[in-house]
């Protein structure tokens, strides 16, 4: 079992990257001085993964909506007792989230991290599920459905997801629907959980006072070795055009809500990095404070300090978003399609991409300076098929063409969507 | 670590906190007063508007240009509260010199903006400067009434007022929509003013390196005011109503939320926040095993301990008709605890899941400030091992204790219109 050290050139940070016997990724570093251990065990299983096969499977399954996230909830009970009373004994703190593309467990402590380890690994490999603990489950995972659906950050985020995307399965609810977690029984959570939880599609991250040692030690007498069964994983066809361009939701909010969307094709690995980056900095770039355009905007009261941009992307999926509150998000919206206009024309100024590369950078540095952050880097880029410590060098060879570039390919007026959340009180 | 306190005036205490793994320097300034109705929303405001600029970087454009240039530095104002007591705060965040990849000295640079900001800001004639206080009344009056977007919060809010009606606790930390619509740019400066004259100061800087210009900046600035600061009173305890008060509000919603405010008259805060725990802080508590797991009634339901005003504020999110049975089985539980139905094995995972907690102070720079600031509030600067020795030396019966010293005070339910009967 050799252990890779993975180093940043520009920090000096390092980590140790390990390929187990086992078939799992498992991703170690060390950080001295710091009290917390973080631990994530992820498999790269989420919403989106509604339809799959293995090597040997002549048909693709398609499973219900939203149960990667019930599977996720179901594997905190095993057979003697909720996993919350084992971590009880330890002082750890375990929780477990579901996203688009993954499914991760975690615990968080700062003593008695070995005995943690034993937990987390044994538990999320001894699924258990019967028809009565599935029953019990509906309920509960309800209301976490109804809360999410009165949150209007949530409402307007996947309402701009399904003007954009026809077939993709990122529009679906990661909770999926009361009627769709009706449809989930035992036996399709384990045929979900013996597809997705094999090692090989999954990542060990843990960071902070540990020792990679002890770490891999455990590793050894804890994981049982899987058979890589050569998982697919399909989405549906899905045009580059959008759905529609807009849409508006009455919710009791009391000050409205937005967000305006660009539909950009998707890609993988490297290319993805890149181009999330370069996303990333024209992004920070129109929604920057001292830009003209913010100004503008903020001058007339147009919109407050919750305006920003981000890049949201993964498996098949890849937009550009712009944020905030407003009254008048059509006004916004029109400023910006505005503005990207005005820098197609007359292009990017090189000062402001050196300002804003030098301020994503700070902020790059400072994910390092926190234990939790440097675990959930390592997972994350492991399942997007890069290394934890590309983000900087690739932001370091970023360009001023790079960015312009991706505004003209990308950001484009026929591909934009705006979804809103007005309020009826 | 190094830890120092140090007085650097009347009621101006400075605060080091030296921890070389920091790869960011940390800056906060909290200025402390009385939670007043009448002067929430001008303290807000006088404090906001300083982050918008000063009297070098003159619109926010420039100062946010300038905190870029220094690779992201952040620079937030914000306001709070604590039991009947306002807390207005300006934070800084910066990497430290040694990641800087042209040799900028950020620290410096830095400095100087906070400075400036706190002491020299951008106003003339008795006024903050109009343009920046426009923007600041706007974010304030915005962040106001976006309290409902998140409805949980919301909620706790308004159990807050039904809780602690006539106290100031029952404020809001921005004011009302009306008081903050009436601030004017005069008198929110005036308000930073008279903050600056009378708040007590509590400056925490956490970083790598020490840095004896910080201390200095404050002394200086403050050199300028006229001090006249008195003591504010952190703890004070809300005695329970005669009857039970209720009050709802009904929202085009899909789940109904339900605080539950309980009120104590027991001085054993060690015990009551363990009893807190015990009852609905974790996924094993009472509250989470039975409301949540065997019953399935909720997603959350979950306790919270406000010691500075002897309270315990349970929420839950449910359907309208499940509220009455999570109510009363929230009320089972408490009675199991108060019949002293705590297992040792509860006892000690309560003391372990809190030690955890006081043992990860210190791996970020603002829970190092916010540990410090919190035990200046409880008036006795202590450790988290100090902190801990005391939870191990709570009992059953002083659990037991502490809960039959509770009595529910008050209860807000948010309901959902489509349900309403």
């Amino acid at each position: 079992m050799e252990k890779n050290i993975l180093t940043s050139q520009r920090t000096g940070d390092k980590c140790i990257h390990v390929k187990h016997p086992s078939g799992l990724d498992i991703y170690i570093c060390e950080m001295p001085g710091f009290s917390s251990v973080e631990a994530l065990f992820g498999t790269k299983y989420g919403s989106i993964n509604t339809m799959f096969k293995m090597t040997d499977d002549k048909e693709y399954t398609v499973v219900p909506e939203g149960i990667a996230h019930f599977l996720e909830h179901k594997l905190f009970e095993n057979e003697d007792c909720d996993v919350f009373e084992l971590y009880a004994k330890t002082g750890a703190n375990g929780n477990a989230f579901t996203s688009f593309d993954k499914t991760a467990y975690l615990f968080n402590c700062s003593k008695n991290y070995q005995q943690s380890l034993r937990i987390l690994l044994d538990f999320v490999q001894k699924p258990y599920f019967t028809k009565e603990t599935v029953d019990k489950e509906q309920g509960i995972i309800g209301q976490e459905i109804q809360m999410t659906n009165d949150n209007p950050e949530w409402r307007v985020f996947f309402n701009m997801l399904r003007c954009m995307y026809h077939n993709h399965p990122v529009k679906i609810d990661i909770a999926g629907t009361v009627e769709s977690i009706a449809q989930i029984d035992a036996e399709l959570l384990y045929k979900c959980y013996y597809t997705f939880y094999n090692l090989n599609n999954m990542v060990l991250s843990i960071a902070g006072n540990i020792n990679a040692d002890e770490v891999l030690a455990i590793c050894d007498e804890c994981l049982k070795t899987c058979e890589d069964k050569g998982l697919e994983t399909v989405f549906p066809d899905e045009p580059d055009e959008i759905v529609k361009s807009e849409i508006y939701e009455k919710q009791p909010v009391g000050s409205p809500i937005f967000h305006i969307g660009y539909k950009c094709r998707n890609c993988n690995g490297q290319e993805r990095l890149r181009k999330s980056m370069a996303g990333s900095v024209a992004t920070s770039m129109l929604t920057d404070p001292s830009s003209e355009m913010y100004q503008k905007l903020l001058s007339d009261g147009t919109i407050n300090s919750t305006f920003g941009g981000e890049i949201f992307c993964g498996d098949g999926y890849f937009t550009a978003i712009f944020s905030g509150e407003s009254n008048q998000p059509e006004k916004v919206r029109d400023a910006i399609v505005c503005e990207i206009d005005r820098w197609i024309e007359k292009g990017i100024d090189e000062k402001d991409f050196q300002r804003i590369k030098k301020s994503t950078y700070g902020l790059l540095i400072r994910e390092l300076n926190n234990v939790e952050s440097v675990a959930s880097r390592m997972m994350d880029s492991h399942m997007e098929g890069i290394g934890p410590y590309d983000t900087i060098s690739v932001l370091s060879e970023l360009t001023s063409s790079d960015v312009l570039d991706f505004i003209k390919d990308e950001l484009r007026k026929d591909r934009l969507v705006m979804s809103v959340i007005e309020g009826t009180v | 670590m190094k830890y120092s306190r140090t007085q650097l005036g009347s009621n101006i205490a400075f605060s080091s906190v030296i921890d070389e793994k920091f790869k960011t320097s940390y800056l906060t300034v909290r200025l402390i007063t009385k939670l007043s109705p009448e002067l929430s929303a001008q303290n807000a405001m006088g404090m906001g508007v300083l982050s918008s600029s000063n009297s070098e970087y003159r619109t926010l454009a420039e100062i946010n240009e300038k905190l870029s240039s220094l690779y992201g530095a952040s620079l937030t104002t914000f306001a709070s509260k604590r039991g009947d007591v306002q807390i207005l705060g300006l934070s800084s965040s910066w990497i430290t010199n040694r990641y800087a990849i042209d040799g900028e000295n950020i620290e410096g640079d830095m400095l100087s903006v906070i400075e400036k900001c706190l002491f020299s800001p951008n106003a003339e004639n008795g006024e903050f400067n109009a343009e920046s206080f426009r923007i600041t009344k706007k974010e304030i009056l915005d962040r106001i009434d976006a309290e409902l977007n998140n409805k949980r919060g919301y909620a706790l809010a308004r159990a807050s007022q039904v809780a602690f009606k006539g106290e100031p606790a029952e404020n809001s930390c921005y004011g009302t929509k009306e008081e903050a619509e009436k601030v004017t740019a005069k008198s929110a400066y005036s308000a930073y003013r008279k903050l600056l004259e009378t708040a007590q100061a509590e400056i925490y800087y956490v970083a790598p390196q020490e840095n004896p210009e910080i201390p200095e900046m404050i002394k200086r600035g403050f050199s300028e005011v006229q001090r006249n600061s008195g003591s504010v009173q952190f703890r004070s305890v809300s005695k329970a109503k005669d009857s039970i008060a209720t009050e709802s509000d009904e929202f085009d919603v899909r789940q109904c939320k339900m605080v539950m405010t309980f009120k104590t008259t027991s001085d054993d805060i060690f015990a009551t926040k363990i009893l807190s725990t015990i009852f609905g802080e974790t996924p094993f508590s009472k509250l989470f095993l039975n409301v949540r797991e065997k019953m399935s009634l909720c997603y959350y339901c979950a306790c919270r301990s406000l010691s500075y005003k002897g309270a315990l504020m349970v929420d839950c999110g449910v359907e309208r008709e499940n509220i009455e049975k999570a109510k009363n089985e929230i009320l089972n539980q408490l009675d199991e605890i108060r019949k002293g139905n705590i297992s040792d094995e509860e006892l000690s995972n309560a003391v372990l899941y809190l030690d955890n907690g006081l043992s990860q102070v210190g791996d970020t720079p603002s829970s190092y400030a916010s540990w410090y600031f919190e035990r200046f509030c409880d008036g006795n600067i202590r450790t988290p091992q100090e902190i801990l020795d005391e939870y191990r030396k709570v009992t059953k019966e002083r659990i037991t204790e502490a809960s039959k010293a509770l009595t529910l005070d008050s209860m807000y339910i948010m309901y959902n219109k489509e349900d309403k009967e």
